[in-house]
């Protein structure tokens, strides 16, 4: 549950997710569920000339299945947090 | 708390349309009548905007109720009505969506 | 309503099931169940570039094979009708210990919700909301 607690903590923020299908999505995040299923407010498509799929979406539910990377805002990632709770993880 | 975890899944989507993306690259606009945990989506009034480089987007109907397996769903989208009448989908040029490759 | 529900209903229906590899499978569904694997009778098969046909008088499809399936119209108001009826025969079943108020309608719906939704809050409660602050730490 390591990166589903992470993700939470990124709520609010902008992010940008890569698909397995080469469609990256920026936009707030707005929720994500122990599958990693994302929900994204606000979303421009990147290269938006190339991928016209979406114009007409404002707000989208991303399954988790299909990311590739989730692109995370600079300085969003607390280092000594992560080590600490990564370390706990292990240890179970 | 009720209405934060309402939020995480599709459930504010029942009875609106929504545009799916799929894993084989179609792109399916219908109405969400159902969902369940694994994604499995319950589709009304369906039809496929087919893209293509050379023509418009090519509206075709499907008509009826479809259950899309949740395996094969990429991307749920709200449409938004204003923005999506605002689209002149005759004049939008763009190759189909790649597969998703696992 | 869950899709699995409605598949469920449309069982005695023609149906038509596409795999991910294309083919689509026409005929008339005899039985499906929970891993959405379904069993056809009188069935059209059809390759993926529609050229091709076979009539196959009955098939059995793994679930996870499956792209989707197209039920007929009429199903869709079939499951209503039936969650209706089931509720009106035990009205108090489901108002036990859930917490739920009121009856009739949209019940059938609601309590999907409330079912997978509920589990999902328990587990959210329990790690998220009450530890932020000293909290991140703990709850990651």
């Amino acid at each position: 549950m390591l990166f589903y607690s992470y993700f939470k903590t990124l709520v609010g923020k902008e992010v940008t997710v890569e698909l397995k299908n080469d469609l990256a999505i920026t936009g707030t995040l707005h929720s994500v569920d122990q599958y990693l299923n994302v929900k994204l407010n606000n979303v421009k498509v990147v290269n938006e000339a190339k991928y016209p799929h979406m114009m007409s979406v404002r707000n989208c539910f991303i399954r988790g299945s299909v990311v590739r990377y989730v692109q995370l805002p600079p300085g969003s990632v607390d280092i000594e947090i992560l080590h600490d709770a990564t370390r706990r993880e292990a240890r179970g | 708390m009720a209405a934060d975890l309402q939020e995480a899944g599709l459930a504010s989507l029942v009875d609106t349309t929504i545009s799916v993306i799929t894993n084989d690259g179609r792109n399916i606009v219908g109405i969400l009548r159902g969902y369940d945990q694994a994604t499995n989506l319950i589709l009304d009034e369906c039809h496929e905007r087919v893209y293509s480089s050379k023509s418009g987007v090519d509206q075709v109907v499907l008509g009826g109720l479809h259950v899309v397996r949740g395996d094969n769903i990429a991307v749920v989208g709200e449409l938004d009505d204003d923005l999506d009448q605002q689209l002149n989908l005759s004049q939008i040029r763009a190759a189909p969506l790649k597969a998703v490759q696992h | 309503m869950l899709p699995l529900l409605l598949l469920k209903t449309a069982q005695k229906h023609p149906v038509l099931v596409e795999l991910k590899n294309g083919e689509t499978y026409n005929g008339h569904m005899v039985q499906c169940d929970s891993w959405m694997n379904v069993h056809l009778r009188e069935v059209i098969c059809t390759s993926k570039d529609g050229d091709r046909f076979w009539r196959i008088p009955e098939t059995y499809i793994r679930g996870n094979t499956i792209k989707y399936l197209r039920v007929p119209d009429e199903v869709i108001d079939k499951v209503k009708e039936e969650t209706y009826k089931r509720d009106e025969k035990r009205p108090n079943v489901f108002n036990r210990g859930r917490g739920m108020r009121g009856r009739g309608g949209g019940r059938g719906e609601g309590r999907g919700q409330m079912d997978g939704g509920g589990r999902g809050e328990g587990g959210r409660g329990s790690g998220g909301r009450g530890n932020r602050g000293r909290g991140q730490h703990q709850q990651l």
